[in-house]
């Protein structure tokens, strides 16, 4: 689990593009958008992107993509359970 | 006919160094492999760190340059935004392309297919400026900077009161785009020095650039640089009905040929398109004559880099001489008629003219 969330980290970094910024920078549970990394909506659609690319995991439903997203965590759990690459 | 749309500012990021200001066009930057890329600015001071970090570099070009604009204009939101562009973000549609063909139109990522959009910089300016007013863009190949240009004279013209536009122009070069043109002869090949290029204008072919440039445009005299007088637009035109027009142009506004003080054409080094610039230079054989694709090879909105060195010229009332290509620089610049030609077949007459008339 803790390589997976740091490989996650580092796939977050690319996608997004946060120049400057190392996995050790990101906190396990700290909220990817809003207060914590201060992401928006299209990186959102970034982090999906990733997953379906990455995991092969395509979230459908909106509800549930919002819970998924919420912290590098919540994604590395998701990422555990439902991950077919 | 028109009222003239007054140039408040004017901003260029280009091959040269012409951003920030100092010594007009100094040091002189060229290349040697057949095109020429932009001298970065410092786009974190124009653009917030959030947003930066999913902009390509025409999207940086772009905003910082508009954002410079309005700055020395003392303007925060102008009442419209007008662009053109002949490719738009060329470097964010490629990679949607590979992005769909590589992924078999699966995951694609939407930062690439939002930014590829011509008129994406135009909402970030929007966005930036909290500018509501009228936006748009002209896609046009190399007549994309001049429709934007006229459709700000008709805004200004039918204008009850002062209003600003920001208009202005964006492109880019990617190896992508370098690669494709070359297979349909674009290029010159064996050009040591881009300095030198107009020594080669016996051959087909020239050197690709790219650039941005913006420029705050208004109804009213006060304050301004110069005003645009006329825009006249030829597709696919024989030289001699642009000749015809530039005759048109000066008798339209109470002009001789001497009273044009300095010329400045596109003339690129294609043997294609020196006809058109032979002829301007034979209608108004007592001007000065500047050239500046050698400074910034060829694109679609080269023409951008024009307006903006006539702005310069026209504050500093000095012809930088890497610009000179014939005769001597005037003592002094009142009129400048800009003519330039794009290899679609898109030719351009712009005549300026300087706010401090005699």
């Amino acid at each position: 689990m803790e390589d997976l969330k740091v490989t996650l980290k580092q796939q977050i970094i690319e996608a997004l593009n946060l120049q400057g910024m190392t996995p050790a920078d990101i906190d396990d549970n700290a909220p990817l958008f809003g207060d914590g990394l201060g992401l928006d909506s299209i990186d959102s659609l970034e982090m999906m992107v990733l997953l379906e690319r990455n995991y092969g995991i395509k979230i459908e439903d909106a509800r549930e993509g919002r819970k998924v997203l919420e912290s590098v965590q919540s994604m590395a759990e998701y990422i555990q359970q439902h991950r077919k690459i | 006919m028109m009222k003239p749309a007054y140039i408040l500012s004017a901003s260029a990021i280009s091959p040269q160094h012409t951003f920030e200001r100092g010594q007009l066009l100094q040091p002189i930057m060229s290349s040697n492999n057949g095109r020429l890329y932009v001298v970065d600015a410092d786009y974190r001071q124009y653009i917030n760190p959030v947003a930066i970090r999913r902009m390509s570099k025409v999207i940086k070009m772009g905003i910082s340059t508009a954002m410079n604009a309005l700055q020395q204009a003392g303007i925060a939101c102008p009442d419209a935004i007008i662009t053109g562009t002949g490719m738009g973000s060329m470097l964010d549609m490629e990679r949607f392309l590979k992005d769909m063909i590589q992924l078999e139109e699966e995951a694609l990522n939407p930062t690439f297919f939002i930014q590829s959009t011509y008129n994406s910089i135009n909402g970030w300016i929007a966005l930036q400026t909290k500018c509501n007013g009228y936006n748009q863009t002209f896609v046009h190949r190399g007549h994309s900077l001049e429709l934007s240009l006229l459709d700000a004279q008709l805004l200004l013209t039918e204008a009850e009161t002062t209003q600003t536009v920001l208009a202005g122009c964006f492109d880019e070069m990617t190896e992508e785009y370098f690669f494709i043109k070359n297979k349909i002869g674009y290029w010159k090949h064996d050009i040591p020095d881009s300095r030198n290029l107009l020594q080669h204008s016996d051959t087909p072919g020239t050197i690709g650039g790219e650039g941005a440039a913006f420029f705050t445009l208004t109804n009213q005299p006060a304050g301004a640089l110069c005003s645009i007088q006329e825009i006249k637009l030829y597709q696919d035109a024989e030289t001699s009905e642009v000749q015809t027009g530039m005759l048109q142009l000066l008798a339209n506004h109470g002009l001789q040929p001497a009273d044009i003080d300095l010329l400045l054409c596109g003339m690129n080094g294609d043997a294609r398109q020196q006809p058109l610039y032979q002829m301007a230079m034979d209608v108004l054989p007592s001007s000065a004559v500047g050239a500046f694709k050698q400074l910034t090879g060829e694109y679609a909105t080269a023409s951008g880099f024009a307006l903006w060195l006539a702005a310069e010229v026209f504050r500093t009332q000095q012809v930088p001489a890497p610009v000179l290509y014939k005769g001597t620089a005037p003592a002094r610049v009142r009129h400048i008629l800009l003519v330039n030609h794009y290899i679609t077949g898109n030719a351009s007459l712009v005549l300026l003219r300087g706010n401090q008339q005699p």
